[in-house]
């Protein structure tokens, strides 16, 4: 029975210093699900018993089936903190009584999946990052820390699957804590690595109580904190000195009856004072539970405070194990606590986020608004997902409200991701029709949400694609579009087995793009309907649920694919000159590669068209050395206007230039979107125009003379300059037993992979191997992997970087490259043949 | 002139001759010239002078294709001998007859007045069509059409058609038929390109004589529209349990519109010499490539309409129809007149997102990576505009524009009554809905929401209002009217989307639009003031 009511949450949002937004986020398969379940019995959603089986959050059954999380799920829960006396320790942000609104998303761990990572934090202020005793912090764990810490979110710690190293590892008490105090360690590492001025020192520490263990599996958790209370009572002591005791090198000497730092006394090695007082107790109760000394359990749980109900009583093994546990150190109540310590309010933490969410200026209405969490302010609202409705086809928008109020019926401006303020583009005026709140699979009418709340909202679904900006101030500018650490690289295209199907595929298209942050689909110049994702088990999920459930209909799905790009590697070895039809007007350019990290930071949005372009052209000087004059004159980014090519004027006093200035950009895009080789988009080139003579009428220098003569030369400019093709290349990051090490190597260097970094986790006979794996050599990897090393790797691949394809210029048809070329323009329908650059360059 | 031209100037370059011409480029200049009896019988001068003396016609317009050129003095003085000989053989002949004739009418030799000929070349269209402004120019009775036709009906003179057969190895052909089809009892259909199709009948005579008892050989009509585009075929025939053998390659247009209707299809190229294999044909590729063109248009809110056409039937009531079927979609149309097709035409028009041919049905597929903006067919057109919802591709496909109509009557009131049904039910649902946006479409080439897809949607027309306005008398003296500073034109009521579309997307807007880049003059400070004595810094300071 759930033990709150919705009126009871709606008051609690009345009060944003009571309110914590926070996300679960780990590595795959370290616990969050079945955490989070601790949370929700807690709650009185699920039943205790269920606890840790259920994992409720996994609605879809394709996420019990296969016992990992696909979507992120949001759930709001009432809690409370006992005593009156642990309001004290919340330090830095005011509270106002007891009870608190907890809105927690249960995030996906798999790589593939890290776009719903980044949605749930974007709407969430701190979050839980769980971390497997054994496994330590892997691959995943520190890429979500690098966006929480990137978003301004607070992370506290759980460490989880204690119970594992107690029962399958028969570890001792101090190497337990040793593992512990390294996890800790290198997580601190990560957080300190991302170091944000404005967010402050937000490492954790296990004496600070920032920093959980426990077992979610069955369902216990304790923090330092938990046991300092209980022994301060004991040693007549203040808790906070008791808790800075609890950890580290300070010991208890039962001879002198001290407290001291030294390990040793006499001679004798002392036990350390989290050893004795902490894992002492668990060990015992583990001890006696594990090896059925039925006498001893009485006795010990009398000892520890522990009433058991009598039909749990006659429990033996793990399960009594389970119950004594979950009755000892239940994990809901640790982690309550932990959050609602140490995680920050909407209040606080929009101080800090309100300059990293906004576009626009911080001293506007709408960054104020959001600034002191106002809800009275005019609203702002970001919706970071669609989550699908019971009625097919239609969505919740799922968001969190920023400043101002939402409530049902209220008109509001719907910002798209390309709006710019004073333009109509992207901008929809529509009145929401319902706010509902987010139960898990279940949504609860709500009647407004004041700031600071997440929510789901009906009626607006038409309107995003899958994220956006809502307001009701005419001036606001969107919150900034969040960035995927993963992008949407390995492809594949479907058809319909009967063509009366297709208006099904394009709807069930349409609708699996919102679905899904990340997942892109479109149709390419060849005519297939392609869906584009993260990752091979990204797209099986994807399509599988286009076939079931967008489209409902039958498909055929061909083998997974990668686009390329294509790049220049040198400078255009003459200058480019293309006549325009008339001969009147000519063009000269040069093309050269754009540095990596320009382009990556382009990629990144770090550097925008929209930026103003005084700063940016600083930042390009300073940080990348760019002359400041040529970055003060970059016409445009392309293709689709924000992509990784530049477009620099270098003339130097030509008439009417800026005139054909539209012209020349609308080739520019042209251009980048379908590259020379093999119409493939292309990226990091920079291209500079060199001088242009035009007509001196303005009728003979039009678009339709310059448009395609700017393509011309373009083309002919990246001909020139060595072209080459790009693919895309993942980050492999494998943990592997060293036995099985052999097979690893083998199968990455069969797939043209490259071993960068071995390491081996210390304490345990585990390496890490990463490597560079090309995007088109991973499709199976996984399956070659596992048995070549009889299923003992691990591997989690992510998007990292372009490369140079290699193997020969893909204009030489007789090169591997020029044979990959032939092929893709062959599957276009183009000529087989590379079009020369005689095609597009003009003699003078 | 020093030199002597051994052949007529090219007068279209091949660059801006992108609406290619259908006919195979031309050989001819190295060819031999023909003798004059090859002359009569290549160009069919008996048939035509025949013809010419049977309709009366006395100004006769000959045009001909680039290629053929050369020979039109030698055709034209032939025609003007084989004129005259008809003319006196026939006065020899009737002379006895219509002597009584002859007395009624004294003025007798306006029967004998001289026809006289004029030879048109370098059509503004294709080459293929018959250059009906042309010859109206001269005030020609009758249009003599040389070489390959599109056979595409005419709207104001009659033509006579001679499509210049080229020789073609019959044997040949049966032979590849034979390793074609081994199968006797194949259902083919044998069709030949319109200078070749003099050979069908002796084809399909030497084919039945070998056994083929399923072989249709459909003769030619004009009518582009027929299930095999200018072949008469019976309503009976279900032609997809049909195979096609052609002779002679297709024009693009015609290579999709057959291989969409028939089981298979196969070529037999007439472009070298030597025995030959039929090519079966894959238009799949190219069928996906027309697809992905007209989705890329869905979300396109401007057309544009090129009428490059000023001679086939119908062409006018097309254009009205595509305009009311665009703007029945929420879009806005405009429309040009155009000779050929070129890129730089095109891309004059930036604010076109997407062009309609209306034109020669053979020639408006235009596949050519050059053009700013995708050009389609008025029947792919239809397919853009019939929605996402219920497009089907399941590979049919036709270069006229006969279906059209038939899409505007049924097309249109489909989507006005979805409008009005939209409509109905916004406002039913709060009041104010028209303050409301309509939702952004999901744009299929590149994933994205697309918003403004359908500008002229919200303006249905208000007579009413306008008229009110018109009418009511304005208390203020109207012999002044204010100047709506940079308000853009609305068209009832909805702003145009050209205009729009100038005033958001162009960053130059003429001298001094480039004013914004300089520096805001920094803040006044109050200076020094004195004399150089000592200065003074603001009110009260003391002396420096």
């Amino acid at each position: 029975m759930v033990n709150f009511t919705i009126e009871e949450v709606r008051a609690l949002m009345d009060k944003p210093t009571n309110v914590r937004n926070m996300s679960v986020i780990a590595h795959v398969d370290h616990g969050k699900s079945t955490l989070t379940d601790s949370l929700l019995a807690k709650a009185g959603i699920i039943s205790a018993g269920k606890a840790g089986d259920a994992r409720a959050t996994d609605t879809r059954t394709d996420e019990q089936e296969r016992g990992i999380t696909i979507k992120s799920t949001a759930i709001s829960l009432y809690g409370n903190l006992q005593d009156d006396e642990d309001l004290k320790d919340i330090a830095g942000q005011k509270t106002d009584g007891r009870d608190f609104l907890i809105n927690l998303i249960d995030s996906p761990g798999h790589v593939d999946f890290s776009s719903e990572v980044t949605a749930a934090l974007r709407v969430t202020d701190g979050a839980l990052v769980v971390v497997d005793t054994i496994e330590g912090v892997c691959v995943q764990t520190e890429t979500v820390l690098r966006q929480a810490l990137g978003e301004r979110i607070k992370p506290v710690v759980i460490i989880n699957k204690v119970d594992r190293a107690l029962l399958e590892l028969q570890v001792s008490k101090e190497d337990l804590y040793q593992s512990f105090s390294r996890t800790i360690e290198s997580v601190n590492v990560v957080i300190s690595t991302y170091f944000d001025k404005s967010l402050g020192d937000v490492q954790v520490y296990p004496y600070k109580g920032t920093v959980a263990f426990g077992s979610g599996l069955h369902g216990w958790a304790f923090t330092i904190r938990q046991f300092a209370q209980r022994y301060a009572k004991k040693f007549g002591v203040d808790r906070n000195k008791m808790m800075e005791r609890l950890w580290g090198d300070n010991y208890f000497n039962p001879h002198t009856k001290k407290w001291t730092n030294k390990g040793t006394h006499e001679g004798k090695q002392l036990e350390r004072a989290f050893n004795q007082f902490i894992l002492d107790p668990i060990f015992r109760i583990f001890a006696a539970v594990m090896n059925f000394k039925k006498d001893e359990i009485p006795t010990l749980l009398e000892k520890l405070n522990i009433k058991l109900n009598p039909d749990d009583r006659e429990k033996e093994g793990k399960q009594l194990l389970k119950v004594v546990m979950r009755t000892f150190l239940p994990a809901a109540d640790a982690l309550l606590e932990m959050m609602i310590l140490h995680l920050p309010s909407p209040v606080t933490a929009q101080k800090y986020r309100a300059e990293t969410l906004y576009e626009g200026p911080p001293d506007d209405e709408a960054c104020i608004g959001i600034r002191d969490c106002d809800p009275k302010a005019p609203l702002m609202l970001y919706v970071s997902k669609m989550v699908p409705t019971s009625d097919k086809g239609r969505f919740y928008a799922f968001g969190r409200v920023f400043a101002g109020t939402v409530r049902s019926g209220l008109k509001v401006r719907i910002q798209g991701p390309n709006y710019t303020p004073g333009k109509k583009d992207d901008l929809f005026i529509k009145a929401i029709q319902r706010t509902v709140l987010m139960m898990g699979g279940k949504v609860d009418p709500i009647d407004d949400v004041p700031a600071g709340n997440i929510l789901g909202l009906v009626g607006i679904d038409q309107f995003l694609l899958k994220s956006g900006t809502l307001t009701t101030s005419d001036t606001a500018h969107n919150l900034k579009v969040m960035k995927f650490s993963v992008s949407p690289v390995v492809q594949r295209s479907v058809e319909v087995k009967n063509a009366q199907d297709l208006p099904k595929l394009v709807e069930g298209l349409k609708r699996l793009s919102k679905s899904d942050p990340c997942v892109l689909t479109f149709i390419s110049p060849s005519g297939e309907h392609v869906v584009a994702g993260a990752g091979e088990l990204h797209l099986e999920i994807c399509l599988k649920d286009l076939e079931e459930d967008h489209a409902g209909v039958p498909l055929r799905i061909s083998d997974p694919v990668v686009q390329y790009r294509e790049t220049v590697t040198g400078k255009s070895s003459i200058t480019a000159l293309s006549k325009s039809p008339n001969k009147h007007n000519r063009l000269y350019m040069i093309a050269e590669p754009l540095d990596e990290e320009v382009s990556k930071e382009i990629e990144a949005g770090r550097i925008s068209p929209r930026d103003d372009f005084k700063a940016r052209a600083r930042v390009l000087a300073d940080d990348h050395g760019w002359d400041v004059t040529d970055a003060r004159k970059i016409w445009c980014f392309g293709p689709d206007a924000g992509g990784a090519n530049l477009l620099v004027d270098q003339t130097k006093a030509v008439q009417y230039l800026n005139e054909i200035k539209d012209s020349v950009v609308s080739g520019f895009q042209w251009a980048t979107r379908e590259g020379p080789v093999a119409e493939e988009p292309m990226r990091s080139c920079r291209f500079n125009i060199m001088d242009v003579t035009l007509h001196a009428d303005a009728i003979h220098r039009g678009g339709g003379q310059l448009i395609p003569t700017a393509r011309r030369v373009l083309y002919a400019s990246a001909l020139l300059a060595e072209p080459g093709l790009l693919e895309p290349v993942f980050l492999v990051e494998i943990q592997v037993p060293e036995s099985a090490m052999g097979g690893v190597y083998g199968v990455l260097t069969r797939r043209r992979g490259h071993v960068f970094a071995e390491e081996q986790r210390p304490g345990t006979p585990l390496f890490t191997i990463k490597a560079y794996l090309p995007v088109m050599e991973s499709f199976g990897f996984n399956a070659d992997l596992r048995s070549h090393t009889s299923g003992q790797a691990f591997p989690q691949s992510v998007f990292d970087h372009w490369q140079i394809l290699p193997g020969g210029s893909p204009i030489d048809g007789t090169s591997k490259v020029g044979q990959i070329v032939q092929e893709i323009r062959k599957k276009k329908g183009l000529k087989v043949e590379v079009p020369g650059v005689e095609n597009y360059y003009d003699k003078l | 002139m020093t030199t002597q031209l051994s052949a007529p100037p090219v007068l279209s370059t091949p660059e801006t001759h992108i609406f290619e011409d259908p006919t195979p480029p031309s050989t001819t200049h190295t060819l031999p010239r023909y003798t004059d009896d090859e002359l009569w019988d290549v160009y069919e001068l008996e048939r035509t002078a025949r013809e010419i003396r049977e309709g009366g016609y006395r100004r006769v317009a000959l045009q001909f294709p680039d290629g053929m050129l050369r020979d039109a003095p030698r055709v034209c003085e032939g025609l003007e001998k084989a004129v005259g000989n008809l003319t006196a053989r026939d006065e020899s002949s009737s002379l006895e007859t219509s002597f009584n004739e002859l007395q009624v009418k004294p003025d007798g030799h306006t029967a004998v007045e001289r026809v006289r000929f004029y030879i048109l070349a370098d059509t503004s269209y294709g080459s293929c069509c018959v250059d009906e402004i042309a010859a109206e120019h001269v005030n020609a009775d009758v249009v003599v059409h040389y070489g390959r036709s599109c056979l595409s009906p005419t709207a104001r003179l009659p033509v006579i058609y001679v499509f210049t057969t080229h020789p073609l190895e019959v044997e040949d052909v049966v032979r590849t038929f034979e390793n074609t089809f081994p199968e006797k009892e194949e259902k083919v259909v044998l069709m030949a390109d319109i200078t070749y199709n003099n050979h069908i009948p002796s084809i399909r005579e030497a084919l039945v004589s070998r056994g083929y008892k399923n072989v249709l050989a459909p003769e030619v009509i004009h009518d582009p529209s027929s299930t095999i585009p200018n072949r008469k075929v019976d309503e009976g025939i279900d032609l997809k349990s049909y195979s096609l053998f052609h002779v002679s390659d297709p024009p693009d247009a015609l290579l999709l519109t057959l291989s969409s209707r028939v089981k298979e299809m196969f070529i037999y190229p007439t472009t070298n010499s030597g025995p030959q294999t039929a090519i079966r044909t894959n238009t799949t590729i190219s069928l996906r490539r027309r697809y992905a063109l007209l989705t890329s248009l869905s979300t396109c809110p401007v057309f544009g309409i090129l009428i490059n056409t000023l001679s086939v039937k119908n062409y006018l009531s097309t254009a009205t129809s595509i305009r009311s079927l665009i703007s029945s979609a929420g879009k806005k149309s405009y429309t040009f007149v155009v000779g050929k097709i070129n890129a730089a035409k095109i891309a004059n028009f930036s604010e076109v997102g997407g062009w309609v041919v209306i034109g020669c049905w053979e020639s408006s597929l235009v596949e050519s990576g050059e053009f700013f903006r995708p050009v389609i067919t008025p029947f792919e057109l239809g397919l853009v505009l019939v929605g996402d919802g219920k497009r089907l591709w399941d590979g049919d496909w036709r270069g006229d524009f006969g279906g059209v109509e038939k899409l505007v009557e049924s097309g249109v009131v489909e989507k006005k009554g979805d409008l009005e049904e939209e409509k109905g039910e916004e406002g039913e649902m709060d009041e104010d809905s028209e303050e409301e946006s309509e939702p952004p479409e999901f744009d299929l080439r590149t994933g994205r929401y697309v918003s403004h897809s359908r500008p002229m949607r919200s303006s249905i027309p208000t007579p009413s209002s306008n008229i009110e306005n018109e009418s009511s008398p304005t208390a203020a003296s109207n012999a002044l009217t204010r100047r709506a500073k940079g308000d853009l034109a609305t068209m009832n009521g909805a702003v145009s989307p050209g205009a729009e579309y100038l005033r958001t997307q162009r960053t130059w807007t003429g001298l001094g639009s480039d004013f914004h880049e300089v520096e805001a003059p920094q803040t006044i400070e109050e200076g020094r003031s004195g004399v150089a004595r000592g200065y003074t810094v603001g009110e009260g300071e003391e002396r420096r």
